[in-house]
């Protein structure tokens, strides 16, 4: 019987450890062809931002949406929300801020299925149904394209085309575009928190807006506070616990309308029994 | 101990090391993450580059755009733009994105003049 070859069986081990610690410490292959879900998350929210600068000048929700699946969010409404959050605590622009949750907001009302209908009479024509549209995401790099007829963009009717319509571009808020108070209620349910104050800020047309800053002031204090920070609730929503035997006074952006003497409201149970009411503002531009 | 025993033993050690480099290379490579986007592949830069020039048309701001390109690295913010543009050309972009590229690119080339 042979003896086994000890010394050649270590040698090869030896080797093949030395191969991979020489290739994947010392010299690993080098990265010029990632993807961007393996960027940093700095850059992925740049990434996302672009997205949504792009978005807010296209209005091409499509291909946004093909832009945010290649970033590999698991909830790309979520990340769009809170980046925005991220950007105003930051101190980047609002307008910046307010496009990443524009974007959000779309996504979202796509995914409910309500996606507002386009009305533009700019629609695409393109007679070649092969062709890459001026909606699609541009091809990966290794598919190779055939350059094709460029789709035209005319003036006319809304019709019926295969190629997608652009949608009207959504008008987007601005710090100084100012909010009308429409709405103050007094809420009386006693499974809310006592002294809840609730504001809801909608834009133009009636939808939530995320990332509003909030001033509340009383007497020796004041603090701010975002909508969007519950997006389960509403994407313009926000929450303020008051005290009680405190007034308030809550405001947004300069020229917008202030709720003054807000105060805890005293409720009752159907039994007679007294507890602390809360308060609802809905605030929107006009 | 016999030569012919060292053979054998270098041999190994070279094959170890040949299988440890196929290995580590191309069967199993290391797993990137929090990459620069200097990384990225040419077609996702090229679309960065588009979706720069889409918030150009709308912003008109150069200076913006340059500040989005520079994700990129050392190269000129109308240097990175000209690339893209000429990986849309070559790639079948349709020719309303080619044209906001080049956009990008005379605006980005006048803004750098200027600076």
């Amino acid at each position: 019987m042979r003896r086994v070859p000890w010394g050649v069986l270590l040698a090869l081990l030896t080797g093949l450890g030395l191969g991979l610690v020489y290739s994947w410490a010392v010299s690993p292959l080098r990265v010029t062809d990632s993807a961007p879900v393996a960027l940093r998350g700095d850059f992925k929210d740049q990434y996302r931002s672009a997205i949504a600068a792009a978005y807010a000048a296209t209005g091409n929700l499509p291909r946004a949406q093909a832009r945010l699946s290649l970033l590999g969010d698991a909830d790309p409404i979520e990340a769009l929300n809170a980046q925005a959050q991220r950007m105003l605590a930051s101190g980047q622009s609002f307008e910046q801020a307010d496009r990443a949750a524009a974007l959000a907001v779309a996504l979202s009302e796509e995914n409910n299925g309500d996606a507002p209908i386009p009305t533009s009479t700019i629609v695409a024509v393109n007679n070649n149904e092969d062709a890459p549209t001026a909606t699609s995401p541009p091809p990966p790099a290794d598919t190779s394209v055939v350059p094709t007829e460029t789709p035209e963009l005319v003036e006319t009717q809304p019709v019926l085309s295969e190629s997608t319509p652009r949608p009207t571009q959504t008008s987007l808020p601005t710090l100084g575009a100012p909010f009308t108070l429409t709405g103050q209620d007094t809420i009386c349910d006693s499974n809310l928190p006592d002294g809840l104050l609730q504001v809801l800020v909608l834009n133009s047309n009636r939808r939530q807006l995320a990332g509003a800053e909030i001033v509340i002031t009383w007497d020796g204090g004041e603090e701010q506070f975002f909508t969007g920070l519950k997006p389960e609730i509403g994407n313009g929503y926000a929450d303020f616990i008051m005290t009680p035997d405190t007034t308030y006074t809550v405001k947004l952006g300069p020229g917008s309308d202030i709720a003054a003497g807000l105060t805890v409201p005293t409720c009752q149970t159907s039994d007679g029994e007294s507890f602390f009411g809360g308060i609802k503002l809905t605030f929107q531009q006009p | 101990m016999k030569t012919s025993r060292w053979v054998f033993i270098i041999l190994a050690l070279v094959a170890g090391i040949c299988l440890g480099l196929a290995y580590g290379w191309f069967v199993d490579p290391v797993d990137f993450f929090d990459l620069t986007p200097d990384t990225l592949g040419a077609d996702y830069k090229a679309d960065y580059v588009l979706m720069t020039a889409e918030a150009y048309r709308l912003e008109q701001d150069p200076g913006l755009a340059a500040r989005r390109l520079a994700i990129f690295g050392t190269q000129s913010p109308s240097a990175i733009a000209a690339s893209g543009l000429t990986y849309a050309r070559a790639n079948g972009f349709a020719d309303s994105d080619i044209a906001l590229i080049q956009e990008l690119v005379t605006a980005l080339q006048a803004w750098s003049g200027i600076q």
